[in-house]
């Protein structure tokens, strides 16, 4: 059993993550699985003198909704969720599933259509998180549904994230702090640097950055727990094959043996042991799906397995990601597509980076910090 | 949505499974968490008719029954994980009816422990299991197996929960207007399939991916109605064990331990299944096949009849009863059936035959896509 497991997340999430001030509006969005962390999350902003506000979402509730709502009532917008969007300082959104599977019979164009109807929120979180006026952050908090999918017990999954969140670290604040400064001296170093080359058993990839491309530090502000360092690609200097190690999972469904051929920028060849019918649609699914759109590499060491939940897969320490799809602009990324669909691929056995001809990374090793 | 669920299955259960009597003691196995309403009624239930209640919130079963299994599992010592609890054993030798409730809180509870602090303590609990099946022979106790819908069971299935609910719903019947009426009927139904099968050998199974025959000789068929299982719908047999051959390449995925296999394709030559291959997890099914001497002969061959069950949710209690298929079991056979064989293993398999699926009896066609033929 872990002693005070919510009270020492929400402290990193309040004095680090997302410093809360004195007068913060602070939005906590989560489902009543996570009732443990929303009650500390609540304390710990209160205790910091902002102004903790939350709508707990009852998980069946959507599912009533999504089967029995009219097509008025699905395109209804909730004028409460959209003035906490257009007034809160802070958000903090928690992963905490009742059921990861509960979406799969839903009809496609319904459940498109409560999406549509929600746009204006999720606009409103985009123009805010953009222009700096709403600081966000994404956490999760251990339920049985995900432990489920993940393949463990409440208790193993439990300490899993506890683990990855660097609680078990005497001071997490601390360790939080010393990743945020060793990825900017990662940072410092790939500046201004332009050819990357990837290679290892299984992917055998170039691509190249200018300077209108940066490598950003997710040292947990935004994602926690966190941990990588990600860039975007020139559109269309990407070139080589892949194969990833680790499945997928996009929009419930899952994707394995992914293998895929660039050409200048573009997927040329995509295959799949195992869901191939599904990747294929997702890459046809506009103009720039096809396209790279973040190249990254996961840094964190207390995670070490694969659960299915993208927040974690993607920072495994050990592994590099890549997503098709939409760029992100904070590393002047320029393409853009509906879909950004994050795939993981192991290095720890022999995978080595090598940028403008030099070592820079090796068996999930930063060979530079040495 | 369903209101009275878990009243109207508490009513069959305690009515038609196992009727109690006055003075029964009854023993409900079941989760006070995530099976709190079921528990609920059969309590109620069992009162009414003057029985005896005992409810075993947290039995250290599996995780079906506890929250606390993989809690125990993972902190318990030697010593703990050898003792085999008392009270455990006193109610099961003093129940007269034991009602178990699955009803997960996580499928996957398990895949994170040690498989062989789990083999340990399944061995210290193996008196409570002989006790029961024994005291079942005997006829001095009954018990039944069913199921209260879950978040996580919904999940095993894709499926939201209130989909799961209305699934589990038609499957038990509680649909119908008169459920116990309901279930008498098909118990009746499924004594004349039994009753036309009994002096018959010999089967021929063929159709979409089946070509497969036994004999049966003098054994029996039993029919499965609600009595162990609820929902239910089966009736089955022991093939004579070096009576089978033939191959099958199974169209439902199979579950078995935890691991997912699909596409498995078997050919019997004289009772044993000489070749066995899978498209996902092969390696798993030929250790399981290999497990012992008895993992690789056929123990029990099915005919799934409930027509409420209409789709696959990786839950055997719910799978081998899908109306319109067939299973089979590689391993232990059953003493009901004059079964002989002895295995670790009891796997079952689904085919699905809604699709041209034929099943011949002593050259007379007894069964085609999913329907009886005879009367």
């Amino acid at each position: 059993m872990i002693e005070n497991f919510a009270s020492r997340l929400a402290r990193v999430l309040t004095e680090y993550s997302v410093p809360i001030q004195r007068g913060d509006l602070v939005v906590i969005n989560a489902s009543i699985e996570a009732l443990p962390l929303i009650e500390a999350l609540y304390e710990a902003v209160l205790e910091r003198g902002g102004l903790p506000v939350t709508m707990p979402t009852i998980p069946t509730l959507r599912d009533i909704f999504v089967r029995k709502a009219t097509d008025e009532q699905l395109d209804f917008l909730n004028p409460l969720a959209m003035t906490m969007m257009e007034k809160a300082d802070v958000l903090f959104s928690i992963i905490a599933p009742s059921n990861t599977m509960s979406g799969a019979q839903v009809p496609p164009e319904r459940s498109a259509r409560l999406q549509k109807a929600q746009r204006p929120v999720i606009e409103t979180y985009f123009k805010r998180t953009f222009e700096g006026t709403l600081r966000w952050n994404i956490c999760a908090w251990p339920t049985q549904a995900a432990a489920q999918q993940a393949e463990m017990g409440l208790l193993a999954y439990s300490e899993f994230i506890y683990q990855a969140c660097a609680l078990d670290q005497p001071d997490p604040v601390a360790h939080w702090r010393a990743v945020a400064e060793r990825q900017d001296r990662l940072i410092a170093w790939l500046a201004g640097k332009q050819r990357v080359e990837v290679r290892g058993p299984s992917v055998d990839l170039s691509f190249r950055l200018d300077d209108s491309r940066s490598w950003v530090n997710c040292r947990g502000d935004k994602n926690f727990p966190d941990g990588e360092i990600f860039t975007c690609p020139l559109e269309d200097s990407v070139n080589g094959t892949i194969e990833f190690s680790y499945p997928t999972i996009y929009g419930g469904r899952e994707v394995r043996g992914v293998c895929l051929r660039f050409e200048n920028g573009r997927v040329v060849e995509a295959s799949a042991e195992h869901g191939e019918d599904f990747l294929l649609s997702r890459l046809d699914m506009d103009e720039g799906a096809r396209t790279l759109g973040e190249f990254a590499i996961g840094t964190n060491k207390g995670i070490q397995r694969f659960t299915g939940e993208t927040l974690f897969d993607e920072k495994i320490g050990g592994t590099i990601h890549m997503a098709l799809g939409q760029s992100i602009e904070d590393a002047g990324g320029v393409n853009k597509s509906q879909i950004h669909w994050d795939i993981v691929h192991s290095m720890r056995d022999g995978g080595e980076i090598w940028v403008d001809g030099e070592l820079f990374y090796r068996n999930g090793d930063f060979v530079v910090e040495a | 949505m369903h209101e009275n669920f878990a009243r109207d299955l508490a009513r069959i259960l305690t009515d038609y499974s196992s009727p109690v009597k006055p003075g029964e003691r009854v023993t409900i196995v079941g989760n006070l968490e995530t099976a709190a309403p079921l528990v609920e009624a059969l309590v109620e239930a069992v009162l009414a008719r003057g029985g005896f209640p005992n409810v075993q919130g947290a039995a250290m079963l599996s995780p079906d029954y506890t929250p606390y299994f993989e809690l125990f599992l993972r902190n318990a010592n030697d010593q703990q994980l050898d003792h085999l609890d008392s009270t455990m054993m006193h109610w099961v030798n003093e129940s007269d009816a034991l009602f178990f409730i699955k009803a997960p809180a996580n499928t996957k509870a398990l895949s994170s422990v040690d498989p062989a602090r789990l083999a340990r303590y399944r061995r210290t609990i193996q008196p409570f299991g002989e006790t029961y099946l024994n005291r079942y022979a005997e006829g001095k106790l009954r018990w039944t197996v069913c199921a209260w819908p879950t978040q996580a069971l919904a999940q095993t299935a894709e499926m939201s929960l209130l989909d799961y609910r209305d699934f589990v719903y038609a499957a038990c019947g509680l649909d119908q207007p008169d459920p116990v009426a309901y279930w008498l009927g098909f118990r009746e139904m499924q004594d004349r399939l039994v009753e036309w099968l009994k002096g018959k050998s010999h089967v021929e199974v063929r159709g979409p991916g089946i070509d497969l025959s036994f004999e049966f000789a003098d054994r029996p068929w039993i029919n499965c109605a609600g009595q162990v299982n609820f929902p239910d719908g089966e009736i089955y047999t022991s093939p004579v064990e070096d009576s089978v051959n033939g191959t099958v390449q199974f169209n439902y995925p199979s579950v078995y331990q935890g691991y997912e296999v699909e596409g498995v394709c078997l050919r019997f030559e004289n009772g044993r299944a000489v070749e066995a291959t899978a498209e996902k997890n092969e390696a798993f099914l030929l250790s399981q096949l290999d497990l012992d001497e008895g993992g690789r002969t056929l123990g029990e061959f099915a005919i799934g009849t409930n027509k409420g069950v209409t789709r696959y949710t990786r839950s055997i209690l719910f799978d081998e009863k899908i109306g319109g298929t067939i299973h089979m079991a590689l391993g232990r056979s059953y003493a009901e059936s004059h079964g002989k064989n002895e295995s670790a293993i009891h796997w079952d398999m689904v085919h699905g035959m809604q699709d041209g699926g034929e099943i011949w009896v002593d050259g007379e066609l007894f069964y085609r896509s999913g329907e009886f033929m005879v009367k």
